[in-house]
């Protein structure tokens, strides 16, 4: 059985519809791809799934259980952990205290949601930067720490909202290979992205939505040959 | 600040009336302390959580009332019934939080400043139950005592002791906070609401509950202004510019620290009585520049500043 099933999904900005009868499965394991031009609705299709809007319509089902309407929380309560594509941490916060704050929803004692987080900000390379504010570090590392944070909630499922977008390409090999030891670690992962060249690489099959319609959905390879996807992207040769 | 120098302060905060026994120094220090238990519960929600209230006349308004009518109407000890009042704050806060948390930011802060007018409309219309514009007044307050030795009621020494004990209960609860999970999850919600659900914390949940924590303690001070005053009425204990007088002694003293409403009440009382001999209101001109002096230049307040400078390091959240 599918981890999460999307299925008619539709979502209207008074007259704008930015996602219309949007359907997909993600399989238990695989890192999936979602792609897009820009304002395909990539973002609001994660905002949807993990409550941050209210759809206008379709079904959101983890595990064989509706997670739609549930409040932001709730969704991170049932195994939806997300990353932003513009990163969100606890500025003044310290680096630690960023992810011990995610970890308390499954260890309500301290000390453990501690050893948790300094666990897990080890396994992205953040164990140097434990006692610093959020707000010092780059970028790259904000955006590893946030995958930190979520993965401190313990999710089945992993949302990650642009998490190369801005890196330089050695901070881009950093993450992807980084995404794979989460999946590897047992969690499934949907990633967003504009990176194509990484995208292509580490996805095991990838999702196009084009003005809030999925035009395609298949292995990277078969996807980059799409003659309908390449249109999406560079548009239409005239004839 | 370590243990002992608080233990110490505790000592010498309770050895005053013996140390000054200054009836006028004494009715300062009353205010000082019910100020200090103003500002530290509104610093349980503004300070920590980022939630900045402009209606919490709202809560201490109820309390005073609560109080006034439980002893005048049944004959309710005013200390039981500051309790109850304080209760009867949190209880109050519970739909307004519900209500009000809907809005972020400025949009929150302007709707609490609405509820509290119109908590204040409320009670001075319903005659029936609060005497409306007229007011509650208390003649004489019930002997309490063992044998022939009763609280002197005329002296400021018992409210002082009284007034102590809440402020500490106060600052106690802001230190308790600060090391627990609730208080480590208003800090990220100060921080970052979004990022905050997204992490799993019930960003509503947990706003309304520090809401009915912070309006008890308003409530308790509501009827503390009663029992000590002994006469309420709506522009006494409603009145908008102790909402905002509340804000100052926060943001002043210093936002989400246990010492900050001490230093910040201090700071409103002296003002207040240096500037109300010359002109009515010319205490509050001084505020608004000075709160604005602090927002600038001291965004962690004088406390928040000068714990940086003695410990030469970035504050602990804490």
């Amino acid at each position: 059985m599918a981890l999460l099933e999307v299925a008619e999904l539709t979502k209207d900005f008074g007259g704008l519809r930015a996602v219309s009868k949007l359907s997909f499965v993600v399989e238990p394991g695989e890192i999936l791809g979602l792609i897009g031009p820009n304002g395909a609705g990539k973002t609001t299709v994660f905002n949807l799934i993990t409550g941050f809007h209210r759809a206008t319509g379709g079904r959101v089902i983890l595990d064989g259980a509706s997670v739609l309407g549930l409040k932001p929380h709730a969704v991170t309560r049932r195994g939806i952990a997300r990353t932003f594509q513009f990163v969100k941490p606890f500025p003044k916060l310290s680096v630690r205290e960023n992810v011990t704050l995610a970890a308390f929803m499954r260890l309500p004692a301290r000390r453990n949601a501690e050893a948790e987080a300094e666990r897990l900000l080890a396994r992205v390379g953040l164990a140097a930067k434990l006692d610093g504010p959020a707000s010092d570090l780059t970028l790259a590392e904000q955006k590893r720490l946030e995958m930190a944070r979520a993965l401190a909630t313990r999710p089945r499922l992993l949302l990650l909202d642009e998490p190369m977008g801005g890196l330089n390409p050695r901070e881009v090999d950093e993450a992807s290979r980084l995404v794979r030891e989460i999946r590897d670690g047992g969690v499934t992962v949907v990633l967003v992205e504009h990176v194509m060249k990484a995208i292509m690489r580490i996805s095991d099959r990838v999702v196009v939505i084009h003005h809030g319609e999925k035009i395609g959905d298949g292995p990277p390879d078969r996807i980059a040959r799409d003659p309908g996807v390449v249109a999406a992207y560079l548009g239409r040769r005239e004839s | 600040m370590t243990r002992a120098a608080a233990a110490l302060a505790v000592l010498v905060l309770l050895a005053l009336p013996w140390l000054v026994p200054n009836q006028f120094f004494l009715h300062l220090c009353v205010t000082v302390l019910m100020w200090t238990l103003l500002g530290a519960a509104w610093n349980l929600l503004g300070g920590f959580a980022g939630q900045v209230s402009f209606g919490h006349a709202a809560f201490f308004g109820v309390g005073a009332y609560i109080t006034m009518l439980l002893y005048l109407q049944l004959g309710v000890a005013p200390w039981y019934g500051m309790l109850v009042g304080g209760l009867g704050g949190a209880l109050v806060s519970l739909p307004i939080g519900l209500i009000c948390f809907r809005l972020r930011g400025p949009y929150f802060s302007l709707s609490t400043l609405a509820v509290a007018e119109i908590v204040r409309l409320i009670v001075l219309n319903w005659e029936q139950v609060t005497n409306g514009p007229v007011g509650l007044l208390i003649t004489t307050l019930p002997r309490v005592g063992v044998g022939p030795r009763a609280v002197d009621w005329e002296s400021k020494t018992p409210f002082f002791y009284i007034v102590a004990v809440l402020a500490l209960a106060a600052m106690l609860a802001t230190y308790g906070l600060s090391r627990s999970r609730l208080g480590a999850y208003l800090l990220a919600i100060r921080e970052d609401e979004d990022a905050a659900e997204a992490v799993g914390i019930d960003t509503v949940r947990t706003k309304v509950l520090t809401l009915a924590l912070s309006s008890f303690f308003t409530g308790l001070a509501g009827g503390f202004y009663g029992l000590y005053f002994r006469y309420v009425d709506p522009d006494a204990v409603f009145p908008i510019t102790l909402s905002v007088e509340m804000v100052f002694i926060a943001v002043v003293g210093g936002l989400a620290t246990v010492v900050g409403p001490v230093i910040g009440a201090i700071f409103l009382v002296t003002t207040a009585e240096l500037f109300r001999e010359r002109f009515q209101a010319g205490h509050l001109i001084f505020y608004g520049l000075f709160m604005m002096v602090a927002i600038r230049y001291l965004p962690e307040g004088i406390w928040g500043g000068a714990r940086r400078l003695i410990s030469h390091g970035p504050a602990r959240s804490r």
